[in-house]
């Protein structure tokens, strides 16, 4: 557990993109919420005063900042995504290119636990700053309100994100984990130019019969249709988490 | 009752077809510190990654009683190893890499760790790619030090580095780790600066063990004849090992020759660790006069 908490502390001091990029994604909210706070558009447009009162005016107006909100937290939540998969793809490769492998594996941790701590940070962390960056976010710009917003948005949104995590990320995450350990010169490429092949043969030559097999329900839910891709991924996953243990086990 | 670190046993490994270490056996006991010596390509750093547990091999290795290939990371709390001094990691500062090695590593001691740091120029908020070459090396040393184990093991660790830093390392070395109940094994092909460190002294050539020989033994089985004459020894038993003409003499080393026959022919002295790495493994037979 202690060394957990260490390995944990370490990626987040090395990858400091983590925690960056959300503490960015809130600046922004900030200034949004500043901007239309200046440009209250109450006083701007001088509305008459019986339309001041009206009910209807406040709703639209607050409809449009909740459809606002949502498209943000749409924004913060593929935006984490992303560094995640930069995060998986760089942790693995940037220690073997300044040989800093040697240093760590000096030290009596498994690899499969410093692999372990990657896929934590990954899986677990990210998400959770998804959420953490979504609440501030939400108080940023309702206030004592944020709580009503909230609910209603977490009601539908919480299980988009598990499903989205499970059916995309986890393999993704796992493939760039790979990727980032065996690469030679760019697991950038790598990652994305074999998922590209295949694509093109599949295209080329299949008809697209793997595009098929594979298709995805991934936002609408457990439907027969997406069992198949939820298994492909769960065995990508395993695979390349082993491969990458293993690959990393051999360093000298 | 001397305590046995390492126990190797008719170990060997192959790479494909190719033999890279043959029947290997050796035990490294406590207090020693053991030179594996050869030229590139011998097998030392083979050898070494198979103590470390880095790769599988047959035969029979155990280091305080594990097999190191299982047992590795449970093996690494009561052996310390430095794979390559630049390896620290950069964008690391000073505390949070002793923190961090403090968190993983059972038997280390920050305040040590700052104790042996007090008289260097590094301090704890430096971040470790500022260092220079040199410093990073005695943080690694500090680093390692400051890790209460029993075994060291260092894989050319002097590799690249300045004559006075390789020096400081050696003497730091004895200074602050060794001692009666620990041991060190280090490896290296520049024989010469390591020689006044070593008790014990393994050539390898070619995967196998070609001599193994306390530093005592050196001077008691070995001596090196500088003759300016031209040599014909009476005795057929006095053959050197290895001769070399120099412009105005020739050197010859002899293994268990009575040193005072062979003072009529010219200067005897102790060979050095290079002058008997050069003999056991040059190629050149002995020229017979």
């Amino acid at each position: 557990m202690k060394i957990m908490l260490a390995l944990l502390k370490r990626e987040l001091l090395e990858h400091r993109n983590i925690w960056f990029v959300p503490a960015i994604l809130v600046v922004i909210a900030v200034l949004l919420r500043l901007s239309l706070a200046f440009g209250d558009l109450s006083i701007d447009f001088d509305l008459p005063s019986q339309l001041q009162l009206d009910g209807a005016i406040d709703s639209a107006i607050s409809g449009v900042m909740i459809r606002g909100l949502n498209w943000m937290n749409y924004i913060i939540m593929m935006t984490m995504f992303i560094v995640a998969c930069f995060y998986t793809l760089s942790c693995l490769y940037n220690e073997r290119q300044d040989e800093s492998v040697l240093f760590w594996r000096s030290l009596p941790v498994s690899d499969g636990m410093t692999i372990a701590s990657k896929l934590i940070i990954a899986l677990l962390v990210t998400p959770l700053l998804v959420l953490a960056c979504q609440i501030v976010v939400a108080f940023i710009f309702f206030g004592i309100n944020a709580f009503d917003y909230l609910a209603v948005y977490f009601s539908s949104s919480l299980i988009l994100l598990v499903k989205l995590l499970i059916w995309s990320l986890i393999p993704t995450v796992a493939w760039c984990l790979f990727c980032s350990e065996v690469a030679n010169k760019n697991p950038f490429l790598l990652a994305f130019f074999a998922p590209f092949l295949l694509w093109v043969i599949d295209t080329l030559f299949l008809s697209g019969a793997i595009g098929q097999y594979l298709r995805v329900n991934r936002w609408i839910g457990f439907s027969d249709y997406s069992v198949l891709p939820l298994v492909s991924g769960a065995i990508v996953s395993v695979v390349s988490i082993s491969l990458a243990i293993v690959k990393r086990s051999q360093r000298i | 009752m001397q305590k046995t670190f390492v126990d190797i046993q008719n170990l060997s490994k192959a790479y494909g077809s190719t033999t890279v270490l043959h029947d290997i056996s050796l035990s490294i006991g406590e207090g020693e510190i053991v030179g594996l010596i050869g030229p590139n390509g011998a097998g030392k750093s083979t050898l070494l990654k198979a103590i470390m547990g880095l790769i599988k091999y047959s035969g029979s290795l155990s280091i305080f009683d594990k097999d190191p290939f299982k047992h590795r990371t449970e093996l690494l709390k009561n052996m310390s190893y430095i794979a390559d001094v630049a390896s620290l990691p950069g964008w690391m500062k000073v505390k949070d890499m002793l923190e961090f090695v403090g968190q993983t590593h059972p038997k280390f001691s920050l305040e040590r760790a700052k104790e042996l740091l007090v008289d260097t120029p590094i301090t704890l908020d430096s971040r470790i790619e500022t260092l220079s070459k040199g410093m990073k090396t005695r943080l690694h040393l500090v680093t390692i030090l400051a890790i209460n184990t029993d075994l060291l093991v260092l894989d050319e660790p002097t590799l690249g580095l300045d004559v006075l830093v390789r020096r400081d390392f050696q003497d730091r070395l004895v200074k602050d780790y060794y001692n009666q109940q620990r041991s060190i094994l280090i490896t290296t092909h520049q024989v010469d600066e390591i020689e006044s460190i070593l008790t014990r002294v393994i050539f390898i050539k070619e995967g196998r063990i070609n001599l193994d020989f306390k530093i005592s033994e050196l001077k008691e089985r070995y001596c090196k004849l500088v003759s300016k004459q031209n040599i014909v020894f009476s005795d057929p038993n006095i053959k050197p090992i290895y001769q070399r003409a120099l412009p105005e003499a020739t050197e010859m080393i002899f293994k268990d020759v009575d040193a005072n026959e062979l003072s009529q022919y010219g200067d005897v002295v102790t060979p050095t660790l290079e002058d008997l790495f050069v003999a056991t493994n040059s190629n050149s037979v002995p020229a017979s006069q």
